[in-house]
């Protein structure tokens, strides 16, 4: 194992450490945490915000942020439950049709926040900034601000199905999850785009197209995006052009929290699913605690900047 | 901030001076201030009041709508450009009950008619600007007693629930809460837990699957709109509990298949896309020279169950 992997995982190996802390503590501390209903729950729970930040780490990992991916969520959403919609369709076919039409759209938006930085040399901040409007806009546009709802059934029913306790949904973000693992750590793309991260010039002067890789990081969040907004209308039987306010700053949360740095070149996507899970355990936990709403919302905040202060840490100690 | 402020004055005095001429041509011009469009109530409501437009024929609507439900600027600059537009009358759904009353006053002086609707602008605050405006709106804390009654009659004294609340500091989730909580004691229910999802469907999800698990003797939900009913009826359906009765607010066409299989128990519908339009023609009495509206003008509210859904 090369010095740097071996490094990573320590890095994970920390957060995961953290997280179990965070479990034993819960469970010690409340009567339900621990009970086979409320770890499906959980995993319910964050499997939206992990299917974003997923794609999220991609974006970081090259130095990038997406602010646009909670109203990408509602674009998505609304284009796909529009075609699973459509009268005269068998279930099968509007499903298969309503997903390509969620990811298409999230191809579309991502590859345009991709290309518009990459093209224009511009912070990705600021377009994709440009794009949360955008998105959001054009949501409400095709549906003229209606929600649409009364899907079919079975595919409502596909939200809740359960595989021995675990859900269906976080299932499908365990598999994303190993591929974007083997994607970022086996293969020569995602390298380059550690490289890209850590010293964009090197990576340009080897003679590799920044461009390429920069469009790629931010239509695979696109991607992720469509996929995220399948399995939020699976679960809730709706789409409204108004979901998903604010999912992108616990996307970008998740990711941080995970041991990814924002200045780009640093963190794995394990550390990104680790970083979900200590979100959704404290939005959980904190409940079955009995804190109020406003306290949950502060200790939120407090981990978040923990997280960053004890990743300055660790980097100083892995760099001696 | 300073600058606009500065420039709106200016726009002020400009337009106080000039007669307002454009406008006063023929037919009253009404400024409708409206808050987010990017919410069905709110685009059921426009949509009313630019029927009624079309119906009553004598009388011009300018309608605005802003980003988001907290989105306050748009709204301020809405009613400082109806003021240098010189409108005969600005009737406005308040995006905050405190924020939008130094501006109303500012229109008031310049002898605009000002009609507040569906959310009431502060009592104290109204008082420390020295302006006297009647409301014309629902009753939400009224709605909310009465959907929890409903509830409160199909459980019986001693059941469990809990609440799900809107945005805190939102006057009308603050309203509908009380409300809620009149239900509650009156029908001698036992409240295990009150937590806010903001509104939102999804969250409501997530924030009532735990607080089942921490209370799986929950009985009844006192959501406080609809959006959040939905998220707590799918959460219901995902734990396999058919025995749990949920109760909403505000009647949107997503609830009516979840009232028609029993799902949903209750729901107020306060006809949101007349609301504006009723504003409209008290406004339009007083510009005609009728007396001025005085005190709480209340508007419709009715309690939505299998029994007379749409």
């Amino acid at each position: 194992m090369s010095g740097m992997s071996m490094k990573l995982m320590l890095r994970d190996a920390g957060i995961g450490i953290a997280l179990l802390l965070l479990i034993v503590f819960f469970s010690l501390s409340t009567e339900h945490f621990l009970t086979p209903n409320n770890i499906s729950n959980i995993l319910t729970q964050i499997t939206i915000n992990l299917i974003l930040a997923i794609g999220m780490t991609f974006v970081i990992l090259i130095g990038g942020i997406d602010l646009s991916v909670g109203s990408m969520l509602a674009f998505c959403a609304v284009v796909a439950g529009t075609v699973l919609t459509i009268p005269d369709l068998s279930v099968f076919q509007a499903v298969c049709l309503a997903t390509l039409a969620a990811i298409g759209t999230g191809v579309v938006c991502g590859f345009l926040n991709g290309w518009i930085s990459a093209f224009w040399g511009l912070p990705s901040f600021i377009v994709t900034l440009g794009m949360l409007n955008i998105a959001r806009g054009a949501a409400l546009q095709v549906t003229d601000a209606r929600t649409i709802y009364s899907f079919p059934p079975s595919f409502n029913a596909f939200g809740s199905q359960m595989v021995v306790g675990v859900p269906v949904v976080f299932l499908i973000a365990l598999v994303l999850v190993a591929v974007a693992w083997f994607v970022l750590s086996k293969t020569v793309f995602g390298r380059l785009l550690y490289g890209i991260g850590n010293n964009e010039e090197a990576v340009r002067l080897a003679g590799h197209s920044l461009m390429f890789y920069k469009v790629a990081a931010f239509t695979i969040a696109g991607a992720l995006v469509g996929i995220a907004a399948m399995v939020y209308m699976a679960r809730l039987n709706i789409a409204s052009p108004i979901i998903g306010i604010g999912f992108e700053l616990n996307a970008i949360a998740a990711v941080i929290i995970g041991g990814t740095s924002l200045n780009g070149g640093r963190g794995t996507v394990v550390g990104t699913l680790l970083g979900a899970c200590i979100i959704g355990v404290l939005a959980n936990g904190l409940i079955l605690f009995g804190l109020s709403d406003f306290m949950r919302q502060m200790i939120t905040g407090v981990v978040i900047i923990l997280a960053v202060i004890i990743d300055k840490y660790r980097e100083r100690i892995t760099a001696s | 901030m300073k600058f606009f402020t500065a420039a709106s004055i200016i726009a002020l005095s400009v337009a106080a001076a000039l007669p307002t001429a454009a406008s006063a041509a023929d037919k009253p011009v009404v400024g409708l201030v409206m808050k987010s469009l990017a919410n069905d109530f709110f685009k059921n409501m426009l949509e009313g009041a630019e029927a009624h437009e079309k119906k009553r024929g004598d009388y011009e609507l300018k309608a605005i709508g802003m980003q988001n439900e907290t989105d306050f600027e748009s709204q301020l600059n809405g009613v400082e450009n109806f003021i240098t537009q010189g409108v005969d009358a600005i009737v406005i759904a308040p995006a905050d009950s405190r924020a939008m009353v130094a501006p109303l006053k500012k229109a008031m002086d310049a002898g605009i008619t000002v009609v507040n609707f569906d959310v009431s602008l502060d009592e104290q605050a109204k008082k420390d600007a020295g302006i006297d405006l009647a409301f014309v709106g629902p009753d939400n804390r009224g709605g909310a007693k009465m959907v929890g009654e409903a509830l409160a009659k199909s459980l019986g004294a001693g059941g469990k629930v809990v609440i799900l609340e809107g945005n805190p500091g939102a006057d009308n989730a603050a309203q509908r809460k009380l409300g809620f909580e009149d239900a509650i004691a009156e029908g001698k229910l036992d409240l295990l837990d009150s937590r806010t999802a903001h509104w939102e469907t999804e969250e409501a999800n997530s924030v009532f699957s735990t607080m089942l698990t921490a209370h799986p003797d929950i009985q009844g939900v006192l959501a406080a709109n609809d959006s959040m009913a939905i998220g707590v009826i799918k959460a219901l359906d995902a734990a396999g509990r058919s025995d749990i009765k949920v109760v909403g607010f505000d009647n949107v066409p997503a609830v009516a298949p979840l009232v028609k299989d029993g799902k949903l128990l209750a729901t107020v519908d306060q006809f949101g896309s007349q609301m504006a339009a009723d504003a409209i023609d008290k406004a339009l009495e007083v510009v005609a020279g009728g007396p001025k509206l005085e005190g709480w003008v209340k508007t419709n509210i009715e309690l939505v169950t299998k029994d007379n859904v749409k």
